[in-house]
């Protein structure tokens, strides 16, 4: 293994540097407007969940397919780079890079309603969610055919998916809701954000683990046709 | 070809349709051995591209084989090496950056790409701008790049798609000279191009590919000695009222009237006055003289009736 793909993603963020500073300046800015505006906690914890899964969605899928327009994305399997290998590779790197830049966003929404350990957890299950988001973008600039369409999928699917993990709706313990939000990716996320916000603590959703874990296999188990697919978006 | 050189790649019977419309490649037969360059001939739309990318396993073929030791070869390194006509890069990084990455990415130990792709790009003349970012790069800075990150590897073979397409003489010269010597060490290189004069200096075997078929091929001394050793003129005339007188000189044969004038002599280009006297002195209007010698450009005209696109 020589994660050439996922260091990439590293040389290629620190190569833009005006890049890098509006992808940590922005987040900072919304969350300071909506942190300092007096947002009810419900409310900011759903706002803060959309924003981050959004930044991993589109941070992913629109570049991706913008490469594979230009033509890169082929001459990199082409290369050598083995599918899988470069899917896996740039969701790692690409979700490595968004929550640093997410930092310190981060860490201004849970300013001093946190306690060190409770912050770690908080950045964990961030990363871990951004993973997944990143992993969706992947799907989603597979089926897209332009920059156009691949954003109009990637807010859908993520919105599709942050309804379904209840960032939208008032919790419901006792309803077949309840199930499907527990299975959901980024119901940890919104569930950390907003105990966090309140001062209490949560537990582990098992909906994380499982899409930390399955959505990778599935990555890997679709690469060929996920390839296949990001080549024909070139070829028109 | 050599009959004591290995085959890698044999193609057999060979047809390709895009899902949409009317076949691309009709009855494909090739074979290219170790230490052979074949040039692939053939007007724009002839299936050039797509056999390139067939013979990449980028895209699978209707009917007919691609077999070949060297499908079933294993090596570290990747054992085919493309430069198409896409010169897509990580623009925000290097040069270097872009090279060490497609070497690393073809199988290129890291301790060896250093040395490596400062090699090639001393022989392709970018090492003064080795450590410019790629979007400061010129179209040929960018077509050199892209042909270097395709032989940094030493790949066994090399498919070339248009490879003098943005080269100054300097580095088209640079570039012969490389893959001869991939050649001498044992490489296969099968490239499409348009590029006469390159194809006559490198090419061992020509294939000429018209709508899709192979309508000729063989060495070049096969397919020029094919078309003699006639030189031709064209001459194009004012068709009104146009007499045409029965001789033009010796050897010299009209061998075409139905649009301009086609004239075939062994006389070479002495002939020519001869021609046009008879023209003159049977009053017919000339309005211009184009000389064939024998030679690619013409074997290229006779076999597909096209001229080569510019």
């Amino acid at each position: 293994m020589k994660f050439l793909v996922a260091a990439m993603e590293f040389r290629l963020a620190l190569a833009r540097p005006r890049l890098l500073a509006l992808n940590v300046m922005v987040p900072v800015v919304l969350v300071l407007a909506i942190s300092l505006g007096g947002a009810p906690v419900f409310h900011a914890a759903a706002v803060y969940t959309v924003l981050f899964t959004l930044f991993g969605t589109f941070g992913s899928s629109i570049p991706l397919v913008r490469d594979a327009e230009a033509g890169l994305f082929g001459r990199i399997i082409r290369a050598g780079v083995p599918r899988s290998h470069f899917l896996i590779e740039r969701a790692a790197g690409g979700s490595a890079i968004d929550a640093l830049q997410l930092l310190p966003a981060l860490t201004i929404a849970t300013l001093g309603s946190i306690s060190l350990n409770e912050w770690i957890r908080a950045v964990l299950v961030l990363w871990s969610s951004i993973w997944i988001a990143n992993l969706l973008g992947n799907l989603v600039a597979a089926v897209a055919r332009s920059l156009a369409e691949t954003a109009l999928f990637s807010a859908v699917a993520a919105l599709l998916l942050l309804h379904f993990s209840g960032v939208f709706r008032t919790p419901l313990p006792q309803s077949s809701w309840a199930v499907v939000e527990a299975l959901s990716p980024f119901q940890a996320l919104h569930e950390t954000l907003f105990a966090v916000l309140m001062g209490t603590s949560t537990e582990l959703p098992l909906g994380l683990v499982l899409w930390v874990l399955v959505l990778p296999v599935v990555t890997v188990l679709l690469a060929r046709p996920i390839t296949r697919s990001l080549r024909a978006t070139r070829d028109g | 070809m050599d009959s004591g050189s290995i085959s890698l790649i044999e193609v057999c019977g060979l047809h390709y349709r895009y899902a949409s419309g009317s076949p691309v490649l009709i009855d494909i037969n090739l074979e290219v051995s170790a230490g052979e360059i074949v040039a692939l001939l053939g007007p724009n739309g002839a299936g050039k591209s797509t056999l390139l990318r067939l013979l990449l396993n980028e895209l699978t073929p209707e009917s007919g084989t691609i077999l070949g030791p060297l499908l079933s070869m294993k090596s570290e390194r990747v054992l085919m090496g493309y430069a198409g006509e896409e010169s897509a890069h990580f623009n925000s990084l290097t040069g270097i950056q872009n090279a060490h990455f497609f070497a690393r990415a073809a199988g290129v130990e890291k301790d060896e790409v250093s040395e490596m792709v400062s090699g090639l790009m001393n022989l392709v003349g970018l090492s003064d701008e080795a450590d410019k970012v790629v979007s400061s790069y010129s179209f040929g800075a960018k077509r050199k790049l892209l042909l270097l990150e395709a032989l940094v590897h030493q790949p066994k073979l090399l498919l070339l798609d248009e490879p003098t397409v943005g080269l100054d003489p300097t580095s088209r010269d640079a570039l012969a000279h490389i893959l001869s010597k991939c050649r001498q060490e044992g490489s296969a290189i099968v490239m499409a191009s348009h590029d006469l004069n390159f194809l006559e200096q490198l090419a061992d075997r020509i294939l000429v590919i018209d709508k899709g078929r192979v309508v000729s091929s063989g060495s070049q001394a096969e397919l020029l000695s094919s078309l003699g050793t006639a030189t031709r003129f064209q001459v194009s005339v004012d068709a009104a009222a146009i007499e045409l007188p029965e001789y033009f000189g010796d050897n010299v044969e009209l061998v075409d009237d139905s649009g301009p004038l086609v004239f075939e002599t062994t006389r070479g280009q002495a002939a020519l006055p001869d021609i046009w006297a008879a023209l003159i002195s049977a009053r017919v209007k000339i309005l211009g003289v184009e000389v064939r010698e024998p030679g690619l450009a013409e074997l290229f005209r006779r076999v597909t009736g096209q001229e080569l696109p510019e």
